[in-house]
């Protein structure tokens, strides 16, 4: 089936604007990117393989989103050791679903740079996400992150 | 003893004088590090490498590892018996299986192709009637070490004279017992994997206990508390914390507090520090083993790995995924705050000062509580004598019991 330019222009956009604003730190903007009823989900990628069911993050619904975001810009602030990112995003397929919905598929790096200047690359992964297009705007249903190995230090941002 | 750790350990001892006042330089000093190994990692300790519920069938097996020995923890169909092995060739010593987890019956190295089943005898191998004369198959088995196993937890030591796992873990055994559900029957949920920047010390120093004034996050959910009862094991130091869960009440501050919730019916809470490095946690509905490993003086990888058990429902199983991939994991709610200070600990390590306990110190043993520092110094005070910084005549200060 076909994809329509606009709808794929409108997902290669949310997977940019999606690294901006985390790279930006702009926590407050990032449950704006997702649809009401949605699921966000970073895993490890061989333990997804073989089955098992704990992620390093694992928002199931929009409140638990909300609740990540609090806990970035309220609770930990001034307790964890604070990082930059740099996302870099390869956007790999898309497939229609039907009713302005897509999977797509997406690979990243994200870099981390500490206050010290330690900089390094933090994660590499793959998502395997459900994005819904209406009216010319892409918003994730589901993001579901798996990540290559080991990450480089504790996680404090959604990725 | 080498003659670099003899003088660093005599430098040491004119330093650390009692249990209470830590010289920083054994959280940074590479020769310690060294010595560390040797006496605690390969010395007269157990180390839990696997819980048995990471084998669940015949024939499954884990890699892992002791400090810097590789492991291959496996789990033999025809004996059904949990064998920790080396995992070396015993050939030329080529790392057997790559792999951290599967299922095989035997072991192929892909150098020579030496083949070991899974209770680690020699097989077979190409060129077999070419072998030196003396070769003799018995004596190339994989080497196998000392098993012990409490609750489906599976603890090895590499020291055939070390005690009982019952006599090591003393007053710890119940608290464990009570944290793995009693009979063990746990079911893997999964792994939450880290580097903390820290030295494996400082790592099991400050996780399993520390004051919650860290937590900003218990203030934020109502859930302070320091009612817990103190067990602090004698030589070794293991601690225990034990309590009741406190039912999160709903402050409006979550948007859904369901991941906080207690939905279980066993209210027992535990926190326990195994030493020399490992962290059990049994919170809310969370059971939690935290495998650790020194990477160097100033880096510990751990495995955090979560389970269930084989008689929870699938909802309460679901639950139990949620809350753990989201509470107590190295970027959990809670211990994401645990975290950054094992790193802003070991950022100090070199600067020739002291971490010092403070709150507690001095009191009589049977009125520590919960949050007393005194707790960690059973194991400090252990550490220093096992080190040989307590040798020197340099009397312990400031000791109460």
């Amino acid at each position: 089936m076909p994809i329509d330019i606009t709808d794929r222009l409108a997902i290669s956009d949310l997977l940019a604007v999606y690294g901006d604003v985390l790279d930006a730190g702009q926590y407050n903007e990032w449950p704006g990117l997702f649809a009401e009823e949605c699921v966000y989900t970073v895993y490890d990628a061989a333990d997804a393989e073989r089955g098992l069911s704990i992620g390093y993050m694992l928002d199931d619904c929009r409140a638990r989103v909300l609740d990540r975001v609090k806990f970035v810009t309220e609770v930990w602030r001034g307790t964890v050791e604070p990082y930059r990112t740099r996302h870099v995003t390869q956007l790999v397929r898309i497939n229609p679903a039907g009713a302005g919905r897509y999977t797509v598929r997406s690979n990243f790096m994200v870099s981390y740079t500490q206050p010290d200047g330690t900089c390094g690359l933090l994660v590499a992964g793959r998502a395997q996400d459900v994005v819904q297009v209406s009216a010319g705007r892409a918003q994730f249903v589901e993001r579901k992150l798996y990540l290559d190995g080991t990450p480089a230090r504790y996680l404090v941002y959604p990725l | 003893m080498s003659t670099d750790y003899e003088n660093v350990r005599h430098a040491i001892a004119q330093r650390f004088l009692n249990s209470s006042d830590i010289p920083k330089e054994v959280f940074s000093d590479p020769d310690v590090y060294q010595e560390e190994l040797k006496r605690f990692f390969y010395g007269r300790y157990w180390h839990p490498v696997a819980h048995r519920a990471e084998l669940p069938q015949p024939d499954s097996f884990k890699t892992a590892w002791l400090g810097e020995v590789p492991l291959l923890v496996t789990r033999s169909a025809q004996i059904d018996e949990i064998r920790v092995l080396v995992n070396a060739c015993a050939h030329r010593g080529a790392l057997l299986e790559q792999r951290t987890w599967g299922e095989a019956k035997e072991f192929e190295c892909s150098y020579h192709r030496w083949l070991f089943d899974a209770q680690g005898q020699f097989l077979g191998a190409p060129g077999r009637k070419e072998f030196r004369p003396d070769f003799r198959e018995e004596n190339y088995s994989l080497r196998r070490l000392r098993v012990s196993e409490h609750a489906g937890l599976i603890f090895v030591t590499l020291d055939e004279s070390t005690p009982s796992l019952a006599e090591f873990l003393g007053d710890a055994l119940a608290p464990l017992s009570d944290s793995l559900l009693d009979d063990g029957k746990l079911t893997l949920l999964g792994y939450q994997r880290v580097i903390y920047q820290a030295n494996w010390k400082a790592y099991i120093d400050n996780d399993p206990y520390h004051a919650p004034l860290l937590h900003k996050a218990f203030h934020m959910l109502g859930w302070q508390g320091a009612a817990g009862q103190l067990v602090s094991t004698r030589p070794y130091g293991h601690l225990c914390i034990l309590y009741a869960v406190k039912k999160y009440q709903d402050n409006g501050y979550l948007a859904d507090p369901s991941v906080v919730e207690f939905r279980g019916t066993d209210d027992r809470a535990r926190v326990i520090a195994l030493r020399p490095v490992t962290g059990i946690t049994k919170h809310v509905d969370t059971i939690n083993v935290r495998f650790a490993r020194p990477l160097g003086p100033g880096r510990t990888e751990v495995w955090y790995a979560f389970f269930g058990h084989a008689s929870d429902t699938a909802a309460f199983a679901m639950h139990r995924v949620r809350q753990s991939s989201n509470l107590l994991g190295p970027s959990g709610f809670i211990s994401i705050e645990d975290a950054a200070i094992y790193n802003r600990l070991q950022a100090t390590a070199r600067d020739g000062g002291y971490q010092r306990f403070v709150k507690g110190v001095g009191k009589p043993r049977a009125d520590w509580t919960q949050n007393d520092e005194v707790s960690n110094t059973d194991w400090w005070g252990h550490y220093r004598e096992v080190m040989g910084f307590a040798e020197d005549g340099f009397s312990q200060k400031n000791e109460r019991d």
